[in-house]
């Protein structure tokens, strides 16, 4: 009951300095009128402080589930699925890590399950879930808090391409469905499509991870004329994989090239040029087209650099929706209106493209895009955070009745049900 | 598969056993040898799959083999027809906009080439600088195409950015030597990889190869939208520290080109008529002294000009439109429409014969 | 390939039709249509026709199926290694879902229509130009198709059609639009980044007509056009105004006041290096008769300006200098006799203030003339590297203030105009404006950044051009145009060419009698002339 009480007034104490902080923040955005000032359908949630809203208990897992693998492939550091090893990182030195997993609210098991990558460096997550399953067994049987719950206040990073459900293919990963361990889980995960079976409720949609040193480089000054109208680069078939056409991108992105290569406006290619960054900051608008996921890593570049985005993906669930109003900066085309794509970007009235480059402009949305290290005020981690605060206190139903069960330990693929 | 084009065919047969007519056999036949027929135009490169796959695997810039695969197969695939209608569209929209400077205006495709020799950066920049306050004036659209080597591209593509023009900064890796560069071999290879752009993105427009270091009257490019195949204009060159300045060009009456002229102005001190009308003949027309609508290098005609034995010719865009500019005068408009006045400079770099400045040098070797 | 030239409706109708042959033979025997075509087969000319129809759609479904079934063998036997997964399972994933797509042909009327455009589509991927493909309005279908592929979401999972739109494109009216969108950006960007309270720009130029004058006085008038501030050129004229520059002048649409100075432009280099200077003077002197209030930039009409440039000067307080890039060493390349080797190494020579740590001025970076000693050009036109000599004007700008009578905040470290060059001495920079040069401001990131380039390329003094760039129609025809022009075989210039002087100049006289030229000049000769000293 203590804790209860301590936990409110800390909260109402850290929501009193961050209202402080955000009317300070909008008092400095005043004088730049360049931006303006963000609000999600949470509110403005963006400059929020977690530290002090929750408390995180971060299992210890032999190094085998983490740092070996990494260690085995540090290129698992660049690829952009890299949150998860980023988001354990920032873990274990945040403040709001608890050694006392008695007082936690929330559970974290550090399970790089995309480091496993091919020799050409695809992260290919056939052993994902053997390993996931590996790492809930072992925390089942060495800690009692997931038998509390069975996971209801756990949560696990699934950044792959269809998130928990382990599979690159979309056909498959519906087949195979959320692996059924991780059912009552939250799920903190880049894929995001609205009634997909590999989207659960509550799960925490997150940027893919892009290299924060790096676009940081590649900065170029902010009156730099943008003098490109709209701007991809990029593959628009994937003949290795789609020789057909068509399932790729769901064939958006051939749409994108047949009805657009000769228009000049339009800057698409599938060179990617040393320039590439510095482009993206000279464009009006960035095509952020699905590929064989709804989400790319052009979300967040377009965001950091300040280019309107223009999101080709049907039903898309976008990171951190509820804090970022990414109807207001970004542009909503429908897959089958790609043939369109030049009067509806050509329609759009100037006013709205310049509100729209003034919220960009916003560096709380760019922060929060980003996994930076080290971690920075309102970034990807504490946005993370934010939201599994915003999931407190948990609900009735997280916690089981002794001796009750909900999970099927023995369901799924039997390929899945094998040792790790 | 084949059982379920037998599928088909049964509930076919089906029918035609219930009707009992000769009919029934032929359309049998006739389907068979469709799908025969069909079988064998699958087999038949696709141009799609065949650039991307090449794209993937080179995933080099500007490669013109991989642009080339796109209108050989659009020729092997007969659209002759589409393609020409095409060109005609092109040759609408170059004539729209006439007089109304409030109707949209067709695209300007301006391609810049550099040099590659290190002590020629800061030049290359100052005159880079230049060009593009020039292109700055043009109004939209204009898209200028800069071709450089890779090594040179972060210094440039940093003062193209500060342009706010439109440009694609288009580099290549292939080394060429300090020869080879100077025999205008890697001028002419950056040509290509600029057309091949062109080709590969199929921009429509009229494409104006500007030198660096050119310098052009403002009411030239309003001029040069007018071109709907060929356009050609006298260029006055200049050679610093001679005394030479010549001015090349086409003849024209009523702004058709009746021919080509070339005039060395410092030859004749006193003289009422320049004294000596130049006789150098390249076999081709100066880069500098034309423009061209971009459809001729889909014209499916370029593809039939070329027996076999001269695959050269086809594959080298640039060689290819200094080519058809030459071969028919009568698509040839002259600029301005009587070409008499020189709205293009250009500075010649190339050491010209120094002993003889007087004389005119017999090759015009233009940068 | 010639189903794409295929209306859509019809082939919806074969595929239609297809399906009901299909089905018909077995079940739908009471198909009304269907029963009524067999039966009258032979009989009606309708029914003719339609029989025809059907043998042809049959036929064209028959050629479409073996298309596909050999673009599958294609991909079967050479598609490459797939990066995920490995060639067999592809390309049997490949024949699972072509099987998919005959089958549904042969059950349903609906799904049977959207499969097959969309397959249809595919296939016609190919061909490149946008004419001969057809448009898909596959959307619908997909959503109606949604049910059966995933029931949670109205994404289709798996195939689906690559759209291509049939009208023609861009259009040019949107391109125009987008344009307009982009100078808005750019406008609103200059807004919040730009400077907030521009001061007025005057541009200080000497010029003579001379026979790269055309060119250099061009260039920089586009340069001028471009500066988004206010701004009044300042164009002083050696030997006169001439009506060349004059004219260039007006057409510029900038504001201007053009000025004769009355000396010639001297040839040797040191002169006109002095005469330059005496002519600037001589334009700070009208500025401040005027009261002109500005920045002073000093900008020769063969120097090349950036932007940035005109950003910068708007931060003087005083005087300020800038970095300027030396483009001497570019002479033609034999006479140079620099190695190669030291060319590489040369990084571009820079001349323009240095800083000390706290950014104020701490000296000079001056060009390093010691590897052309000797090489250097003392004539306009010789063929040799032209160098600066000391510190350019070029390098320098100023507050116009500094140069009135009186003004508001004056420095008493600046020197009064008349005190200066008064009996006629050179002088040799504007650091001799003032009594104190430690004042001067350094700009451009404090001078490391090259803002703009110096350059003096000249044709010889004695070359000839064009009056007024005009060419007198019509000239030696070199090539007739029937013929080709520039033909290989070598021919002696025409002798007729010659004879024709006399003919020529009568018609180049007529002629410009009647045709009124834009550059408003009147009748002339057509004599290349020359600048004349």
């Amino acid at each position: 009951m203590r804790r209860w009480v301590l936990a409110i007034a800390i909260l109402s104490a850290a929501s009193a300095a961050a209202l402080f902080l955000g009317a300070e923040a909008q008092a400095v955005q005043q004088q730049g009128h360049q931006t303006e000032r963000i609000s999600g359908s949470a509110g403005d949630v963006l400059e929020d402080n977690p530290v002090g809203r929750l408390k995180v208990y971060v299992y210890d897992l032999p190094s085998k589930y983490n740092k070996k693998l990494l260690k085995k492939d540090p290129r698992c550091l660049n690829h952009m699925f890299a949150a998860e090893i980023f988001m354990h990182r920032f873990l274990l030195s945040s403040a709001v890590r608890t050694f006392n997993p008695e007082e936690a609210d929330w559970f974290y098991t550090p399970v790089y399950t995309t480091c496993d990558l091919t020799p050409s460096g695809l992260p290919l997550p056939f052993k994902s879930p053997r390993m996931m399953r590996s790492a809930i067994e072992l925390i089942a049987t060495n800690w009692p808090y997931w038998n509390r719950s069975e996971g209801a206040d756990h949560f696990f990073v699934t950044p792959h391409d269809f998130g928990a459900c382990f599979h690159y293919q979309e056909e498959k990963a519906i087949g195979r469905g959320i692996l059924p361990l991780l059912q009552r889980a939250t799920l903190v995960q880049t894929f995001g499509q609205k009634n997909h079976v590999c989207l659960k409720d509550g799960s925490i949609t997150i940027p893919p991870f892009a290299p924060p040193q790096k676009m940081q480089a590649h900065l170029i000054p902010a009156d730099t004329p943008r003098s490109i109208f709209v701007y991809f680069r990029g593959l628009f078939y994937d003949t290795s994989n789609d020789p057909e056409g068509g399932y790729y991108a769901r064939g958006a992105r051939a749409s994108v090239w047949e009805n657009f290569k000769n228009n000049p406006l339009f800057d698409i290619s599938t060179d990617h040029p040393p320039t590439y960054y510095e482009d993206m900051q000279r464009s009006v608008f960035c095509l952020c087209p699905l590929g064989w996921a709804p989400w790319s890593p052009r979300l967040v570049e377009a965001v950091v650099f300040g280019c309107i985005p223009v999101i080709i993906a049907d039903d898309i669930v976008l990171p951190f929706a509820d804090a970022i109003p990414w109807e207001e900066i970004g542009v909503f085309v429908a897959e089958e209106d790609v043939p369109k794509l030049d009067s509806i970007l050509t329609s759009i009235p100037t006013d709205v493209i310049l509100r729209k480059q003034r919220l960009l402009a916003n560096p709380s949305m760019k922060q929060a895009m980003l996994f930076p290290q080290p971690a920075q005020a309102g970034d990807a981690f504490h946005q993370i955070l934010n939201g599994l605060a915003r999931k407190l206190p948990h609900g009735d139903n997280v916690f089981l009745k002794p001796g009750e069960r909900v999970l099927n330990w023995t369901a799924g693929p039997p390929g899945d049900l094998k040792p790790w | 598969m084949g059982s379920s084009t037998d599928h088909g065919g049964a509930g076919g047969r089906g029918k035609k056993q219930a009707g009992g007519s000769q009919l029934w056999k032929k359309a049998l036949l006739h389907s068979s040898l469709c799908f025969v027929m069909g079988f064998f135009t699958g087999f038949a490169p696709s141009s799609v799959s065949d650039w991307t796959s090449a794209a993937v695997a080179a995933g080099r810039v500007g490669s013109s083999h991989v642009v080339r695969a796109l209108p050989t197969a659009a020729a092997a695939g007969g659209s002759g027809a589409v393609n020409r209608s095409l060109l005609a569209h092109g040759a609408a929209g170059g004539l729209l906009g006439l007089g109304d400077p409030a109707s949209p205006r067709p695209l300007l495709v301006v391609v810049t080439t550099t040099e590659s020799t290190p002590a020629a950066s800061g030049e290359r920049a100052a005159a880079l600088t230049r060009m593009a306050h020039t292109l700055r004036l043009v109004g939209p659209p204009l898209l200028w195409v800069v071709v450089e080597a890779a090594p040179e591209v972060p210094a440039t593509a940093r003062l193209l950015r500060a342009t706010g023009l439109m440009y694609r900064h288009l580099t290549y890796k292939d080394n060429f030597t300090a020869a080879d560069a100077a025999a205008g071999k890697e001028r002419h290879h950056q040509r290509n990889v600029a057309l091949g752009h062109i080709e590969h993105h199929r921009l429509a427009g009229v494409v104006l190869f500007a030198g660096l270091g050119d310098v052009f009257d403002l009411g030239f490019f309003d001029q040069l939208r007018e071109i709907s195949a060929f356009g050609a204009w006298p260029v006055a060159t200049m050679w610093r520290d001679e005394r030479k300045v010549v001015v090349r060009g086409p003849a024209c009456s009523a702004s058709a080109v009746t021919g080509w002229f070339s005039q060395d102005f410092s030859s004749n001190v006193n003289g009422t008529a320049p004294a000596s009308a130049s006789t150098a003949r390249p076999s081709e027309v100066d880069v500098h002294g034309f423009a061209f609508n971009s459809s001729v290098l889909w014209d499916p005609e370029r593809w039939g000009r070329y027996p076999t034995s001269e695959p050269d010719k086809s594959q080298d865009s640039m060689k290819f439109v200094q080519q058809v500019v030459l071969e028919d005068l009568s698509k040839v408009k002259g600029i301005p429409s009587d070409c008499s006045e020189v709205m293009v400079w250009h500075v010649d770099t190339t050491a010209p014969s120094s002993s003889s400045s007087s004389q005119p040098s017999m090759h015009n070797k233009r940068r | 390939m010639m189903k794409s030239l295929l209306p859509q409706s019809q082939l919806r109708r074969s595929s239609a039709a297809a399906a009901r042959s299909s089905s018909g033979g077995g079940a739908a025997g009471g198909d009304g249509a269907m029963a009524d075509g067999g039966g009258a087969g032979p009989r009606a000319p309708a029914s003719s026709t339609f029989w025809f129809l059907l043998h042809a759609l049959c036929c064209l479904i028959s050629l479409f199926l073996g298309f596909r079934f050999s673009r599958l063998l294609f991909f079967l036997l050479f598609s490459t290694t797939a990066l995920y997964h490995s060639t067999t399972s592809s390309s049997s994933a490949a024949v699972l879902r072509a099987t998919t797509t005959t089958t549904t042909t042969t059950t349903t009327t609906t799904t049977t229509t959207n499969t097959f455009t969309l397959s249809f589509a595919a296939a016609n991927t190919p061909p490149s130009g946008p004419a001969n493909r057809t448009a898909l309005e596959a959307a619908g279908d997909n959503k109606g198709a949604a049910s059966s592929g995933n029931p949670q979401s109205h994404v289709v999972v798996g195939r689906h059609g690559i759209r291509i739109r049939p009208w023609p494109h861009p259009d040019p009216v949107e391109v125009m639009r987008a344009h307009r969108i982009m100078e808005r950006v750019q406008e609103e960007q200059r807004r919040w980044y730009g400077v907030k309270e521009p001061r007025q720009v005057l541009v200080v130029t000497p010029t003579y007509s001379r026979a790269f004058q055309a060119l250099h006085l061009t260039g920089l008038l586009h340069s001028l056009r471009n500066v988004p501030y206010p701004l009044t050129w300042i164009v002083v004229e050696a030997g006169g105004t001439t009506n060349a520059t004059a004219s260039m002048l007006a057409r510029s649409g900038l504001t201007f006041v053009h000025i004769p100075f009355p000396d010639r432009m001297p040839h040797e280099w040191a002169d006109r290096h002095a005469t330059e200077n005496r002519m600037r003077l001589h334009a700070l002197r009208v500025i401040r008769e005027r009261k002109m209030d500005g920045v002073v930039v000093f900008a020769d009409d063969s120097n090349v300006h950036s932007m940035e440039l005109f950003d910068e000067v708007q931060k003087v307080q005083w005087m300020g200098a800038v970095s300027v890039g030396i483009l001497a060493h570019t002479g033609t390349a034999d006479q140079l006799r620099l190695s190669e080797e030291d060319k590489q190494n040369m990084p571009l020579p820079v001349q323009g203030p240095a800083c000390n740590s706290s950014g104020h001025l701490a000296g000079w970076h001056t060009f390093n003339s010691l590897p052309f000693s000797g090489k250097t050009a003392t004539v306009v036109g010789e063929a040799a590297p032209v160098l600066p000599r000391g510190l350019e004007w070029a390098g320098f700008v100023l507050n116009s203030r500094m140069l009135w009578k009186e003004a508001d905040g004056k420095p008493d470290w600046v020197k009064d105009l008349d005190a200066v060059g008064e009996n006629g001495e050179e002088i040799e920079n504007p650091l001799a404006l003032l009594n104190d040069p430690s004042s001067v401001e350094p700009l451009g990131n404090c001078g490391k950044k090259v803002l703009l380039w110096w350059l003096r390329v000249e044709a010889r003094a004695d070359s000839k051009f064009p009056q007024g760039w005009v060419i007198e129609p019509p000239l030696e025809v070199v090539v007739p145009a029937k013929r080709t022009p520039w033909p290989e075989t070598t021919t002696e210039l025409p002798s007729e060419l010659l004879d024709d002087k006399q003919e020529q100049e009568d018609r180049r006289l007529s002629r410009a009698n009647k045709s009124s030229r834009p550059r408003g000049t009147t009748k002339r000769k057509a004599d290349p002339q020359g600048q004349e000293n």
